[in-house]
Formats: C-alpha cells, sequence, structure tokens
C-alpha cells in the first residue's frame, strides 16, 4: 500500500447549485421578510402560540424576529427516522444527503393500466397503487397516488389511509381533509404501532400539510402543525409556489419567500412543542405564462429543488423534494425526459423525502406504468451517485498486466467479482439485441411496465396485518361514517 | 376618424401604459367621440392581444399588462359618456367555492375575464352557495363562475346551482365552473352550462354563453 497523504476522496459525484454563502444571504433574506411582511396565520390558537414565542401579532398578521427563527432551527431535530410498519424496522432515515423516493399523493385521476383510460381514482385503484409502490425495489415510502372518490368524500381521508396501510408495509406520508382526519389516522396508525408511545418512538408515517402563498397560513395547515407537535409525530411542510404567479418571477425570490414560508410554519410546530420533528417542504416551480399551468417538469422545477436541497443541507433540516414526475398528459418521451431529469438532479442534490414519483398531467394525474418505469430510472440514478471507489483492488494493475495488450477480461474471478456490484441492471430499460427483442413480441418501454403492473396487482402479496388489527382500522374507517350520518 | 387610433391599439398591444393615457388624453382633446375611443383604440387592440395569447404568441404577464394599459386608458374616457354607453361584454361573479382556499386559478380566470372586457365581481375563496347568491341579486351578473380544485369541495358548485333553482334565479345566470378535478362530465352532471379548462377558454366560454 503507497503512502496517501494529502489525499482527497470523493466517495459520490460533488454536486451543488448554491454556495455556503449564496445560502447564507437568502436564508437572512427570508428572515428579512418574516421581521418585515410577515405572515397572516388564520388559527387562534397558532397566533397565541406565535406571541408567546414572541413573534409580533397584529389582528391575523404575524411578525417573526429573527432571533425566534433560530430557536426554532436551533431546537428542530436534524434528523427524522421513518419505519416499516409491520416490522418496525428503521429503513427511511431522513438525514443529510440520503435521498429516497416516494409517489405523490391526491391526484383526482389516474390511469386504469387494464383500459387505457384516464379515469377518477377510487379505493382500488389506491389499493392497486400501494401494492405496486410495495413491490418495487427502488420505491422507499408511499402517498396514495390518487384521492378516494367512491366513498363519502367528507371522510375519504380515512378510506384513503386504510386503502395504504393494508396494502404497504412502507412508510405513508398521508394527507388528510381537516385534523379531524388526522386524528382518526392516528388513531389507525397507534393500533399499528402497538400504542401512542410505540407510534412516536418508531414512527411509519408522517402527516403533511401546506402554507397559502403568498405568505399565509390557513387553519387547516396551522392546527395540523400544532397537532403534529403535541403527538410527537413529523410533519411535512411544503410550500407549492408558482414563480411569477404566487412567488417572484427570479429564482432568488422563489427561494426567499418560500424558505419564509417553511420557516414560519416551523416556528409554529416548534413553539408548540420544542423538538418536534419537522420535515422542511417546497414544491418550487414555474408558472407556464402560456397555458398557466403549476410545472411538474420544467428545467427551472429542477434548478429550485436542487437548490432549496443546498439550503436544507445548510439548514441542516430535514427535506421533503419532488421527483419522477411530469407535465406530459401521457406517458410518453415527454414523460421520460422529466422524469429522468428530476430524478438524477434529486438523487445528486440529495433532498430526503422525494415525492410524486408517477404523477403526470402536471400532478392531476397518476400512472403506475410511469412509476413503474422510473423504479428503473431511480435505480440508475443511484448507480450515478454510488460514483466511483478508487484503490489497488479496483485499480486492477496486476490484472491490466496480466491480460496485457490483446485477451480478455471475461474469465477472470476480478471480473465475477465485481461485474454485478459495479454496474446496475435495470428490469424494463431495454438492452436485447434486435432479433431478440423482436422475438419478444418487439414491445415498447410502456407495452413492458405495463405487463409488469399488471403482473404486480394480480399477484403480489403484501405483508398483511394481523387480522385484528385490520377489524380495529376497519371500526375507525366506518365510525367515521357513521359520524357523518348523523 | 382619428390617426390615434392604430398607434393606441399598438400601445395597447405593448402593455404601454403611460403612452396608452397620453394617447388617449390626445384624442379626446382632439375632441373625438369617446365611445369612438373605446371601440376603436382601445378594444381593436385587446382584441390582438386575446388572439395572440391564443395562440401562444403572447404571455399571461404580457396580456395583463395590456389590459392594465387598456384600463388606463378607460378610466380617461369613462367620465365622459353615460354608463349605459359604456362598452362591457357583460358582468361575472366569480369565487372559489365553500372548504376551498386555491385561489391563484380563479384569479387568473378573473384577470383575464375582466381584459376581455366583462365586468367581474370576485367574491374570494371558500364561498359558500350563499355568499354567491347574494352577489347574483346584487349584481345581477349575466355569468356566474365557480372554481374548485378539490374533489371534496367541487360538490358544493352543485350546492350553488340548487340554491338559485330555489329562489328562482337559475334561468337568470349562466353557471360556469373550474378547475383541476373538473370536467366538462361533472359540468353536465350537475346542470351547469359550461366548463373551461383554463383562464383562455373562460373567457371564450362567456362569449359563447352570453350571444
Ligand atoms: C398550487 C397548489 C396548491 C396551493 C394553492 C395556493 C393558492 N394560492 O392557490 C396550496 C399549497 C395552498 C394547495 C393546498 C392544497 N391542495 Co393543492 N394544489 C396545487 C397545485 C400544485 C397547482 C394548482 C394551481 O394553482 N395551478 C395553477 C393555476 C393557474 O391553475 P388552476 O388552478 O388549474 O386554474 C386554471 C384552470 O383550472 C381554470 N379554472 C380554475 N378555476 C376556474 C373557474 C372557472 C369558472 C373556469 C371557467 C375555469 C377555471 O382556469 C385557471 C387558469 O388557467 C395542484 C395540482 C394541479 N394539477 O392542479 C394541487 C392540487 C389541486 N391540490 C390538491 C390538494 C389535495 C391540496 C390540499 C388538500 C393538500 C392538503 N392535504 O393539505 C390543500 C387544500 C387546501 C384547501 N382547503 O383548499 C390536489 C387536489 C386533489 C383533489 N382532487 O382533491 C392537487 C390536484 C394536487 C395533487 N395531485 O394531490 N394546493
Amino acid at each position: 500500500m503507497p503512502v496517501r497523504s494529502n489525499y482527497v476522496e470523493n466517495t459520490s459525484p460533488m454536486f451543488r447549485i448554491l454556495s455556503p454563502s449564496q445560502c447564507e444571504e437568502i436564508l437572512l433574506a427570508a428572515q428579512e421578510v418574516l421581521e418585515r411582511t410577515g405572515v397572516t396565520v388564520y388559527d387562534e390558537e397558532a397566533r397565541d402560540i406565535l406571541k408567546k414565542a414572541g413573534c409580533w401579532v397584529d389582528g391575523i398578521l404575524v411578525r417573526i424576529p429573527s432571533a425566534v427563527v433560530n430557536k426554532a432551527l436551533r431546537s428542530v431535530p436534524k434528523r427524522v427516522t421513518l419505519c416499516n410498519s409491520r416490522t418496525g424496522s428503521r429503513d427511511v432515515r431522513l438525514e443529510g444527503y440520503n435521498a429516497y423516493f416516494g409517489t405523490g399523493s391526491d391526484t383526482p385521476f389516474t390511469i386504469d393500466p387494464y383500459t387505457g383510460k384516464r379515469q377518477r381514482s377510487t379505493k382500488e385503484s389506491v389499493s392497486n397503487a400501494c401494492k405496486v409502490i410495495d413491490a418495487l425495489e427502488n420505491l422507499d415510502f408511499v402517498m396514495s397516488l390518487g384521492i378516494v372518490q367512491d366513498v363519502p368524500l367528507l371522510i375519504s381521508d380515512r378510506h384513503q389511509f386504510e386503502a395504504q396501510v393494508l396494502n404497504t408495509s412502507k412508510p405513508i406520508v398521508t394527507t388528510a381533509h381537516d385534523i379531524y382526519g388526522f386524528a382518526d389516522i392516528i388513531e389507525m396508525c397507534e393500533i399499528i404501532a402497538g400504542g401512542v408511545e410505540e407510534l412516536r418512538r418508531n414512527p411509519f408515517m408522517t402527516l403533511y400539510a401546506e402554507p397559502i402563498s403568498p405568505l399565509q397560513h390557513a387553519w387547516e395547515a396551522a392546527s395540523k402543525l400544532i397537532l403534529a407537535a403535541r403527538k410527537g409525530l413529523p410533519v411535512v411542510y411544503t410550500p407549492c409556489v408558482m414563480a411569477g404567479g404566487t412567488v417572484p418571477a427570479t429564482m432568488a425570490g422563489v427561494l426567499t419567500q418560500g424558505l419564509a414560508e417553511s420557516l414560519s410554519g416551523l416556528v409554529i410546530n416548534q413553539s408548540t412543542r420544542e423538538g418536534s420533528p419537522f420535515i422542511m417542504g417546497g414544491v418550487f416551480t414555474i408558472m407556464d405564462m402560456s397555458s398557466t399551468i403549476f410545472s411538474y417538469g420544467s428545467p427551472e422545477f429542477n434548478l429550485l429543488m436542487s437548490s432549496l436541497a443546498d439550503m436544507a443541507h445548510y439548514l441542516k433540516l430535514p427535506m421533503f423534494g419532488t421527483a419522477g414526475c411530469s407535465d406530459s398528459n401521457l406517458v410518453d418521451e415527454q414523460a421520460g425526459i422529466e422524469a429522468a431529469m428530476s430524478i438524477a438532479m434529486t438523487a445528486l442534490s440529495g433532498p430526503n423525502l422525494n415525492h410524486d414519483v408517477g404523477y403526470i398531467e402536471y400532478g392531476s394525474t397518476s400512472s403506475l406504468e410511469f412509476l413503474t418505469i422510473n423504479n428503473d430510472v431511480i435505480g440508475m440514478a443511484r448507480r450515478l451517485v454510488r460514483g466511483i471507489e478508487v484503490n489497488d483492488e479496483t485499480l486492477a494493475l496486476d490484472l491490466i498486466h496480466k491480460i496485457g495488450p490483446g485477451g480478455h477480461f471475461l474469465c477472470e474471478d476480478h471480473t465475477m467479482k465485481h461485474f454485478k456490484t459495479e454496474t446496475y441492471y435495470p428490469s424494463l430499460i431495454d438492452r436485447q439485441r434486435y432479433e431478440s427483442w423482436m422475438e419478444n413480441g418487439s414491445k415498447t418501454l410502456f407495452q413492458r411496465a405495463n405487463e409488469k403492473v399488471k403482473d404486480i396487482i394480480e399477484n403480489y402479496e403484501p405483508d398483511p396485518l394481523p387480522k385484528d388489527v385490520q377489524q380495529k382500522i376497519r371500526a375507525i374507517v366506518e365510525r367515521s361514517e357513521q359520524s357523518i350520518a348523523k | 376618424m382619428s390617426n390615434y387610433y392604430e398607434e393606441l391599439s399598438q400601445s395597447i398591444i405593448s402593455g404601454q401604459l403611460d403612452r396608452v393615457k397620453s394617447l388617449t388624453q390626445q384624442a379626446i382633446g382632439a375632441g373625438d367621440n369617446p365611445v369612438d375611443i373605446i371601440n376603436q383604440g382601445l378594444i381593436p387592440g385587446m382584441s390582438v392581444v386575446g388572439a395572440r395569447f391564443k395562440s401562444g404568441q403572447m404571455y399571461v404577464p404580457e396580456v395583463l399588462m395590456s389590459a392594465r394599459a387598456m384600463d388606463a386608458g378607460m378610466q380617461l374616457v369613462k367620465p365622459l359618456i353615460l354608463t349605459e354607453d359604456i362598452p362591457s361584454a357583460g358582468k361575472v361573479v366569480i369565487g372559489t367555492v365553500k372548504g376551498d382556499l386555491h385561489d391563484i386559478g380563479k384569479n387568473l380566470v378573473s384577470m383575464m375575464l375582466e381584459s376581455a372586457g366583462y365586468t367581474v365581481i370576485n367574491v374570494g375563496v371558500d364561498a359558500g352557495p350563499e355568499k354567491f347568491l347574494q352577489a347574483v341579486k346584487e349584481h345581477q351578473p349575466g355569468v356566474i363562475g365557480m372554481s374548485a380544485l378539490l374533489t371534496t369541495t367541487m360538490l358544493a358548485m352543485k350546492d350553488t346551482i340548487e340554491l338559485l333553482k330555489e329562489e328562482g334565479l337559475r334561468d337568470k345566470v349562466k353557471v360556469i365552473i373550474g378547475g383541476a378535478p373538473i370536467s366538462q362530465d361533472f359540468a353536465d352532471e350537475i346542470g351547469a352550462d359550461g366548463f373551461a379548462p383554463d383562464a383562455g377558454s373562460a373567457a371564450d366560454l362567456c362569449k359563447k354563453l352570453l350571444a
């Protein structure tokens, strides 16, 4: 072994958009927004909490001195761990540059894998989606991939959670209509975890809420932040902002205002109970000024996602990101391009809990084929991020010398030992020779994905929950149905 | 016929507020008929803007700048004519339905309608059927537009339509709806008069319904 003094090693690619000075400048700018402009808070209890924490409350307008933000940044945990709901295994560690991928939640529509038609999502479509996510090796967590619409809508969130938790053991990021919905869902989770304390110690779910840009915290959102803190459960708080629409058109302006919204949410959460687990979100993108969509595939969307990840690392906050989604109205070349770009950039930047894999039509429709294709893209991106290991074994000087000019490496122990770990083998991406591809039905990527989806739906069995637990969950869903019947 | 009109139209298309103001002022000073200034200078400019937006040659902020310039011109001319002579494409009451706080789409529709010459009464977000009813009674619009982005709130649209029926006002006003989960099927199902997928087509829809 040679001596290697001053040796610097990259064990992964280095990728960042913002320098530490730029991060600091944006943080200070966001703090100035909170001190000068402030945010409106439509929940009285939240305003009381903020006032006690040292904020300046004037009617519904709350201005937040920088010291209060700094205090919240100090008390918030730098890491959150999410578990498998069946085994309690602590699989998803939201910290540092760990990037995990999962789906998105409440699309009104989904593409039926059997008819190819865009239809309203149902309890069955959500159940199927969760099965598929559970089966795909590169998906780490679950959001419902559809809003359940074939049950009474006022309590559809309970049905939606039931459909998810029965069909996957991966951690769940759950939406709910309001805190009453959340209370029921948390109760279900406590039953599954085996108690209030058990859930808190090994959470397999996180709540989800959003501020309203520009700079508003609605009653629903603020009360969810408070509930999460009281329960000691993690909460994702994610501004969904559109450059030129609800935030300035400039990227730095987007980051500043979006961050101000997140940080004010953080203050509500931490002032309720210091040390509560909090995951900073942010779907920061542009409004397309021609079609007026909220874009899920533009280059600016990727740029903002990666720079927000730099910001999150700078602040040492776990972050909720977005990737693997598309503006395209179907699963076509455009969808593939947009998803590949966002997944690669996300994997390189390292935000932690990355959702919306499988969204098409700018977040209005989900596709299980797209999800399944992206499972491979995530695998490819993970290979990129693993980078290149440089040492005596991998430089392979002895081997190169042994084979010498001419010859080949196919029958070497060294090849046998390394080829499978050095190379990623995707499952749907096609590398067949032309003739075999023809013989195998000359299928497109989409067709192969469709077959895989149907195979999973028909043959895959997720780990079941114990029968008695299933019954208790059912009882909560039914109780909510009765409560609205009255 | 004044020679200001062509330039006035051009200035509206390029969204030059100050230029529109000064040209309008000059036309008024030259003794032009105020109604002509509107119909031959201001509106033709805005019509070009509408067409260019639809064909993708102009973007939303540009359209809104043009609309702002046009409005500045209108403000100068309006005091000179009788209210009933002021051309208005019609009145529209618009809002986001009860329980729903998504508002940027609704605001865009409202601004695009205004730039197409409609008078818009924006009742805000979280607007229940009573709020729409009250606005209909107060403003007597030709159209009411409801926005919903949530499947849980889109049913509230039906409640508004029912309430209008109960009050005997349903035939007096056209109902249009929009938002992410809304489709033409849903519009038919709840008995709305129309659905539009975006702000540009919302203006066309109003035009069609009020024709
Ligand atoms: C931005 C956004 C938000 C922002 C809204 C900020 C704001 N100031 O409005 C925030 C973060 C606050 C938000 C909150 C929530 N959201 Co949201 N949101 C979106 C998102 C990403 C974009 C919507 C948008 O603004 N688009 C840009 C604007 C310009 O377009 P638009 O609204 O579609 O409007 C255009 C047309 O639809 C049409 N139109 C609109 N209204 C009308 C009316 C008439 C009369 C006509 C003719 C036309 C028309 O013209 C407009 C202009 O071209 C959508 C995704 C999507 N695909 O739509 C989800 C989405 C709508 N939200 C969703 C959800 C679930 C929520 C929450 C419930 C999440 C939660 N659990 O906390 C909350 C609800 C809060 C509440 N009570 O309302 C779901 C809806 C699912 C469903 N069907 O129920 C979606 C589809 C995302 C998803 N896939 O999960 N959201």
